[in-house]
């Protein structure tokens, strides 16, 4: 706010934007802006994602053969404890939400920010305060207990569980904070005209994600304090030696762990929405029916948590019923995969990187679901529980739903937040080294799973040999499709070519009504919404009707600085072959 | 809590916000999209305290279920007179934040730095009864967990009985956790009524105090719920 | 505050008079002497859904009233029934475990091995024990 007098004075020189408006590091620690906020998120996500990734790629080294070994078994089961641990709680929980939901959400809803911007940073503090515990765990002590912290191993273990149990407490305030900004954003910030049916299906995604948020967290910071006060007084609440229930800490814990699948993967739904549309051209193929399906698995993600615990001792009757719900969350995520594919019917594909993640993600998940549904059923469940194939399972959800979600949107909101192009080749490359990797690594666990390798082993039998060894392959070219993307971002940030105003032709306000960069304050005036965010034909600013030429969507490949002549929908824009 | 920059949007660049009242941050239209937002905020915060408590309401229904005997063996150890009287002393401190409110919309602040000031003396009223109460337990050696060590007449033939500590546990880390909240709630009031003294607020703009109260009601309905659960039945 | 001079209007804010918070103010107290009231004599299996019945209704008085949600934005009154339905859902879904807890104890107590052997041993002593193969096991 300061320094408005000084931007002021950058305006002769060049247009303001977020990113050349309050520079310095101060200003940046101290902003309300929900762009600026998101790309710190952004830093902080990458570097967990760097850290948890590493320590992937050392289990799968570990695993590679059952001779091979880089580490002690002790060491071993810290390392994925504290893969797992990262990774969902630190990572894939934030990580939708708070990057890209931070940065677009008030965008596309013609918002000049979120409802309550200090609570926003407040949220980013909050969840640095979570990682320095983290971290601080790491050093006291061994953790080992799994990213499940069951009872009674958890609440007998040192103090690394009690700083890490802290963590998550801490940072699991950081996501009711966002959270309660979207439902409030959602709710009250809206341009004129943005009604309920004109709302972006991200934001739909981001609403429902919000409202398991605000519901399930709360109930998983208690979970930690309880286990810190059983450790600390004993107070038999979980501990079967003292009287308590184990099992019941399990409930408490997958009353949050489950919805926050839905965390995790409802924010992928709306991303891919956007980027299924826009690159289809078409209008999306049953919005109300995407956007209320959304809300139905957030609300049925409540009632399916015991199907995490088929083999726990829990009674029958609860088994049965959890089965059956679980079963019911096929409905509407099947709703989703077929409008997403009856969108690109007849629509003028245009298989941009984003659209390369999208159409990874519709086998991915849809495998990920598959799989869901068969780990879902009773006596099946008996059979694979606790083996890699549930780890295939919820790697292809988590990772092959949530992660390439988040790859996609990052390459299509890429050009937004940083005002360059990436480079289009590399990304291709890239997306098909992730969706091969991805799918060597993780179809051979299901493999693997399926003739019983029990999950978190150090050592296995010989006759696993081979497809520990695949997987570990797959695992490496999935890391190379990821230093890449890391490599040529970091290169388009000073070498990518300018990016313009809307690069895909995209029909939300953060791509029409908006600068290339965008202004501090988002819009130079309120925009006035008239029509939905996927009606192309509509949407004359776009594909040059009232004769601006701004947009021309034919995006990354060719010169940006050139206008070329709007085309007309919906035919697809050509690929420039200069990329 | 949406408050203490607000002066801070005059700097504003842009025209459009020539005329908006002191208390209105930049990126609100107006005043009543400013209250609403800050007031559905608080209601969302208000469900997560909620099921935060619902994870030991749970705990208490399952023990409770699984031992009966032991906890109503265990419950009548606690002193009901003093539960009864924090109870009406907690409902009373609500009366007097819903009167504040009604006093700030009025436009009345001495009133409303009374009722807030009030409302202060019967929260830290509640914190000394429940001291008390914590001090004659701890006496007889009733600690949560592992220290559960019950002396003296009355109390001795609790350690008899299996899964009473499990009550006691309960007992202490549900009021725990209710009396954090009354700490913070007090903290609240305190800054509020500093404010309101201060003059900050008028019928024009009160949403601090709103909010407060609608704090302070959340921390009276959990201690309705955890009285008769825990003293009573 | 010195400009703010057309947003009051806007607020529509309901004043609560003062006689209606006391009013319910003297029923708070008033289901609280109830509740301590009926808490010497044992109600059986009623006791607790009358204790929770009592601190509802107190409950609901605060949040209508004193929280003046009845004169409130519907959207908040829909906030606080979601908390309060999923509060429910949390307490039902983990009592159908723990309250049924065991219920899978009616099954065989045999072993599979044992219950082979004891299938070996009826086809020993009765020639006719084919026709009572019924389970895949017994078919081994």
């Amino acid at each position: 706010m300061e320094a408005a007098a000084h931007a002021a004075s950058q305006t002769d020189a060049e247009p303001r934007t977020y990113l050349n408006h309050e520079t310095s590091l101060w200003e940046w620690l101290t902003t309300k802006d929900h762009k600026k906020i998101g790309i710190m998120y952004l830093i902080s996500l990458a570097v967990v994602f760097l850290v948890a990734g590493l320590l992937a790629m050392a289990v799968r080294l570990e695993l590679m053969s059952p001779d091979f070994s880089i580490m002690s078994a002790s060491q071993y089961n810290q390392t994925f404890t504290m893969h797992g641990i990262m990774m969902v709680f630190l990572f894939i929980v934030p990580s939708i939400p708070a990057i890209l939901g931070n940065f677009v959400l008030p965008l596309q809803i013609g918002a000049k920010d979120v409802a309550f911007p200090r609570l926003n940073l407040a949220s980013w503090y909050v969840y640095m305060a979570g990682g320095v515990l983290t971290v601080t765990a790491l050093l006291v002590g061994e953790l080992s207990t799994g990213w499940t912290f069951y009872t009674p191993y958890s609440s007998q273990q040192g103090t690394a569980v009690i700083f890490m149990t802290g963590a998550i407490f801490v940072s699991g305030f950081a996501s009711i904070f966002t959270g309660l900004n979207f439902i409030v954003t959602i709710h009250k910030m809206r341009a004129p005209g943005m009604t309920w049916n004109r709302l972006p299906l991200f934001v739909w995604g981001l609403y429902a994600t919000s409202i398991v948020q605000v519901l399930a967290t709360p109930v998983v910071g208690i979970t930690m304090l309880l286990l810190i006060l059983e450790q600390t007084l004993q107070i038999g609440i979980f501990d079967p030696a003292l009287g308590g229930d184990p099992i019941l800490f399990q409930h408490f814990f997958w009353f949050y762990s489950h919805p926050a699948v839905y965390i995790m993967i409802l924010p992928a739904f709306g991303i891919l929405s956007e980027l299924i549309a826009t690159f289809s051209r078409q209008r999306i193929f049953g919005y109300r029916a995407i956007a209320l399906s959304s809300v139905a698995i957030a609300m049925l993600g409540f009632l399916v948590w015991g199907h995490h615990m088929f083999v726990s001792g829990q009674s029958a009757i609860s088994s049965i019923v959890f089965s059956l719900i679980t079963y019911l969350i096929g409905i509407p995520s099947g709703i989703k995969i077929f409008n997403w594919i009856a969108t690109m019917y007849k629509g003028s594909v245009w298989l941009q990187t984003p659209m390369l993640y999208a159409l990874s993600f519709l086998f991915l998940f849809t495998i990920g679901g598959l799989t869901g549904i068969m780990v879902g059923v009773l006596g099946v469940d008996v059979h694979l529980h606790d083996t890699y194939f549930v780890v295939g399972h919820f790697h292809y959800v988590m990772m092959g739903g949530s992660v390439i979600a988040l790859l996609g949107g990052m390459h299509y909101w890429w050009p937004k937040i940083t005002g360059r192009m990436y480079n289009e080749t590399l990304g291709k490359i890239a997306a098909g080294l992730v969706f091969v990797g991805f799918n060597v690594t993780f179809f051979t666990q299901l493999v693997l799973g399926s003739q019983g390798m029990p999950r978190r082993y150090y050592e296995y039998v010989d006759r696993f040999a081979e497809l520990h060894m695949i997987s570990t392959i797959g695992s490496f070219i999935l890391a190379s499709g990821l230093f890449l993307v890391l490599g040529y971002a970091l290169h388009s940030l000073f070498y990518g070519k300018k990016a313009p105003q809307n690069p895909w032709a995209a029909a939300t306000l953060e791509w029409t009504n908006v600068a290339a960069i965008p202004d501090p304050h988002n819009f130079t005036s309120t925009p006035l919404v008239t029509r939905g965010p996927y009606d192309f034909h509509k949407a004359d600013e776009v594909f040059g009707g009232s004769g601006d030429g701004q947009a021309r969507g034919d995006g990354a490949g060719s010169d940006a600085s050139r206008l070329t002549p709007p085309e007309a929908a919906p035919s697809a824009p050509k690929e420039d072959a200069s990329a | 809590m949406s408050t203490e920059t607000a002066p801070a949007t005059t700097e504003s660049v842009e025209t459009e916000h020539d005329h908006h009242p002191s208390h209105l941050q930049h990126h609100f239209v107006s005043s009543e999209q400013q209250f609403d937002s800050a007031k559905l905020g608080m209601w969302l915060f208000l469900i997560t305290e909620i099921l935060l408590f619902s994870a030991l309401f749970v705990a208490y229904a399952v023990y409770r279920n699984w031992n009966p005997v032991a906890f109503a063996e265990a419950s009548s150890t606690l002193d009901w007179v003093l539960g009864s009287v924090n109870t009406i002393v907690l409902l009373t401190s609500s009366l007097t934040v819903a009167l504040s409110i009604h006093f700030i919309q009025k436009n009345d602040r001495k009133k409303t730095v009374i009722s807030l000031l009030a409302t202060l003396a019967l929260a830290g009223g509640f914190l000394v009864i429940k001291y008390f109460e914590y001090m004659a337990k701890f006496e007889h050696g009733i600690y949560p967990g592992e220290a559960f060590a019950p002396t003296g007449s009355g109390y001795e033939y609790l350690a008899a009985i299996p899964y009473v500590p499990q009550f006691f546990s309960i007992y202490f880390v549900m009021t725990g956790i209710h009396g954090v909240h009354v700490v913070i709630g007090m903290g609240l009031i305190s800054w509020m009524a500093w404010r309101a003294h201060r003059g900050d607020f008028s019928d024009e703009w009160y949403t601090p105090v709103e909010l407060t109260g609608l704090y302070w009601h959340i921390v009276d309905i959990i201690w309705i719920f955890l009285f008769p659960l825990l003293y009573l039945v | 505050m010195a400009h703010a001079t057309d947003d009051h209007a806007a607020h529509g804010h309901h004043i609560i008079p003062i006689p209606t918070l006391l009013k319910v103010f003297g029923a708070l107290v008033a289901l609280t002497a109830i509740t301590v009231g009926l808490s010497p004599f044992d109600l059986g299996m009623f006791e607790i859904p009358v204790a929770l019945g009592l601190a509802s209704a107190k409950a609901t008085l605060v949040v209508m009233i004193f929280m003046a949600l009845k004169y409130d934005n519907p959207v908040n009154m829909l906030t606080f029934s979601v908390g309060v339905l999923f509060v429910a859902i949390f307490l039902v879904f983990t009592l159908l475990d723990t309250a049924f807890r065991g219920d899978m104890d009616n099954v065989d107590r045999l072993t599979i091995e044992e219950r082979e052997r004891l299938n070996e041993q009826l086809q020993e002593s009765d020639v006719d024990a084919e026709d009572l193969q019924v389970a895949p096991s017994d078919m081994q």
